[in-house]
């Protein structure tokens, strides 16, 4: 590499910004780093030049096609500088830049850097400026494709939604990213994320629709603590909660087939805590035991503490039903009386 | 030792430019390491003296008039030049404190010993005021920028560093975070927003520091919230359900188990054995996963993780504010002298 000049990415020669013409007028501004600069960072020369001449721009507030150019090379070196992020903004404005070719800009950025949230603040700020959501749900959906769990991702998409009610067609979106992947957690929180926004959770039918679906899931991988959890997340909307007679009758049947899925057993677990049958409280006791010495050894320690939460309802069964009896039959007493 | 080499005479390791804007986050990374180490008694005083001057250099103070609200600290002097022989930022209307970079300013001032003497505690108070949304949550600078519970966290901290909490609406931030509790008890980035290790931490420390868990969350939430947390661990933890597990989980989801009172319910062996097997053997330090290479970031978390097990050799460190109990308790000795 000469001191001067360096190869780009793309193979054009890259030319310094202290060597052009263009720039000649413009004093380079360096960089103070002070006397004892902590975790100080190896700028390469190119670095150097380009803030060198972003610094200058700032200070002089400059505000021109030349400086939007230069933007794009500092934030190419750095796409997590939001200083330079929020100049370019000021820029877009002030030199009414047409947006829809900043979009494209930033949807090649995204491209490159899936999980930067600096750029993802631009796309929704861009997005605002435009007031048009044209876009977003296709260019989202590819970036859900090249990772269909990038949180980034799905914020941006739920913020979409909300933003311009574009709730129609998810709940499919959802079930075929669910169809691709069962386990994909984030799709399962988009769907509920939809059920919720569509006011599907305030109608029973509804519901239980969304359970059936749920159960689907779980009979397809019974280990798959997403689809666990996304139903017991409609049960929180049910009258009955965890003692939903439609779930009782699956968890029963699933557990007579000798499923031992540690999401099956913990349901067991809590619909006797829940629930009045003394003895679903004893096989809750055993359930504890075998999941803590053999289907989920890694909490051990969590499913004796289980086992000390079933005892004590067990207990406080016990005091209240006394209870119940001294006051039958002080109650006897006093009608014999 | 490779950890040394990334806080002052050598060069951070991995992907640099991209740290630049947030250099001092970097700079906690290391210090904090260090301290959790034991071996920041190593740095003589004179150059952590210099450490918390570079610190203080990236304050931002309030304009003539008294405006506080860019206030607080940023992350790096990139845009700083030199004018007349001072260090001063090249354009005042850029300079803008950053919550992260507060936080960890102040964190890492407290762990070299510095008694915050010379911060302005007025102004970044107004600063993290003016970051605070209509919903409740805080962006991180007035740049520009996203608003999550990372930056509730950060603010939290601040105003529990600094004793004053008159520059946040708290019923804002509580409903804020009681929002982003979703369905499997677990917290989100914001409401209706996937449950994430490291997002539920920041809502629970934030919950602690303000002194309103019980307050927030039932008691059977608080038992999800457990157990939605030690479902987390695969033998070391992992973010989010079917995800891959992560080094700096050990961190996230092991400290709010910490402050759930839960976390002697953690299968020691099996998060050390998961932890220690992203070790870097040539460079030291830890990576997310195995075989890649390690960062400032997972490194020290890595580390308070081992910690929290009780790691032979390692400082304790405090679950809700993420430096060792020796600077938390210095920090509360400094609370009785103001």
């Amino acid at each position: 590499m000469s001191e001067t000049s360096s190869e780009g990415s793309d193979g054009d020669r890259w030319v310094f910004y202290k060597d052009r013409p263009d720039w000649k007028d413009v004093t380079p501004v360096k960089q103070e780093e002070g006397p004892f600069p902590v975790v100080s960072i190896a700028y390469n020369a190119k670095f150097k030049d380009v803030y060198d001449y972003m610094r200058a721009v700032l200070k002089s507030n400059e505000i021109s096609e030349r400086a939007f150019h230069l933007t794009k090379d500092a934030l190419e070196l750095n796409p997590a500088n939001y200083t330079v992020w929020q100049y370019r903004r000021l820029l877009l404005k002030d030199l009414n830049k047409d947006l829809r070719e900043e979009f494209q800009y930033v949807s090649q950025l995204i491209d490159e850097y899936p999980k930067n949230y600096q750029i993802w603040h631009h796309r929704m700020v861009m997005v605002e400026w435009m007031d048009d959501p044209s876009m977003e749900l296709d260019f989202l959906k590819e970036a859900l494709y090249n990772d269909p769990k990038n949180y980034h991702a799905w914020k941006h998409r739920q913020w979409v939604i909300k933003k311009f009610n574009l709730f129609e067609n998810e709940l499919e979106y959802t079930e075929s990213l669910i169809g691709d992947d069962l386990r994909n957690n984030s799709a399962w929180n988009q769907r509920y994320f939809v059920v919720l926004h569509t006011g599907k959770l305030s109608e029973p039918d509804q519901i239980r629709k969304e359970i059936s679906f749920a159960l689907k899931a779980i009979l397809k991988t019974t280990l798959n603590e997403s689809a666990w959890n996304y139903m017991r997340g409609l049960l929180i909307h049910t009258e009955k909660g965890v003692l939903e007679a439609e779930v009782v009758e699956f968890c029963e049947k699933l557990y007579a087939s000798g499923n031992k899925s540690p999401h099956l057993l913990g349901m067991l677990i809590d619909m006797a805590v829940e629930g009045d049958d003394p003895k679903l409280d004893e096989r809750a006791l055993q359930i504890c035991r075998e999941l803590a010495n053999r289907y989920d050894h890694v909490r051990a320690k969590y499913w004796n503490y289980m086992e000390t939460i079933v005892k004590e309802k067990i207990a406080a069964t016990k005091v209240a039903d006394q209870k119940a009896t001294n006051a039958n039959e002080a109650a006897s007493d006093v009608k014999n009386n | 030792m490779a950890w040394k080499s990334c806080s002052h005479s050598g060069r951070v390791a991995v992907d640099p430019i991209v740290l630049d804007s947030t250099r001092l986050s970097i700079a906690f990374f290391s210090i904090s390491g260090l301290e959790v180490l034991g071996a920041l008694k190593d740095i003589n005083d004179d150059n952590k003296k210099s450490m918390c001057n570079w610190i203080y250099g990236l304050q931002i103070h309030p304009t003539e008039d008294g405006d506080g609200s860019q206030c607080g600290f940023q992350g790096t002097d990139t845009f700083v030049t030199l004018e007349n022989g001072v260090a001063t930022n090249c354009n005042k209307m850029f300079a803008n404190g950053h919550l992260a970079m507060t936080y960890t300013g102040l964190a890492s001032l407290l762990i070299l010993g510095d008694d915050l003497s010379r911060v302005n505690k007025t102004a970044v108070i107004k600063g993290v005021a003016a970051l605070q949304q209509e919903d409740g949550s805080f962006a991180a600078t007035l740049l520009g920028s996203e608003n999550d519970m990372r930056f509730v966290y950060c603010a939290c901290c601040i105003c529990y560093i600094l004793q004053d909490w008159s520059g946040m609406d708290m019923e804002k931030t509580l409903s804020y975070i009681r929002n982003s509790f979703s369905y499997d008890s677990g917290f989100g980035q914001g409401p209706d927003l996937e449950s994430h290790g490291g997002v539920t931490y920041c809502a629970v420390a934030s919950l602690v520091l303000m002194e309103k868990l019980t307050e927030t969350l039932s008691k059977k939430e608080i038992e999800g919230l457990r157990r939605w947390a030690i479902m987390r661990q695969v033998s070391g933890f992992q973010g989010r359900a079917n995800k891959q597990e992560d080094t700096c989980y050990s961190f996230w989801v092991g400290a709010t188990l910490k402050m759930l009172d839960f976390y002697e319910i953690v299968n020691f062996e099996e998060n050390r054995k998961y932890i220690m097997s992203t070790q870097c053997s040539i460079m030291g330090g830890f990576s997310k996963v195995r075989d890649v290479n390690p960062d400032p970031l997972h490194s020290y978390l890595g580390l308070c993780g081992l910690s929290f097990m009780g790691e032979e050799g390692l400082e304790q460190v405090h679950p809700a504010l993420n430096i060792s109990m020796r600077a938390a308790d210095f920090l509360h000795k400094l609370h009785q002298s103001w």
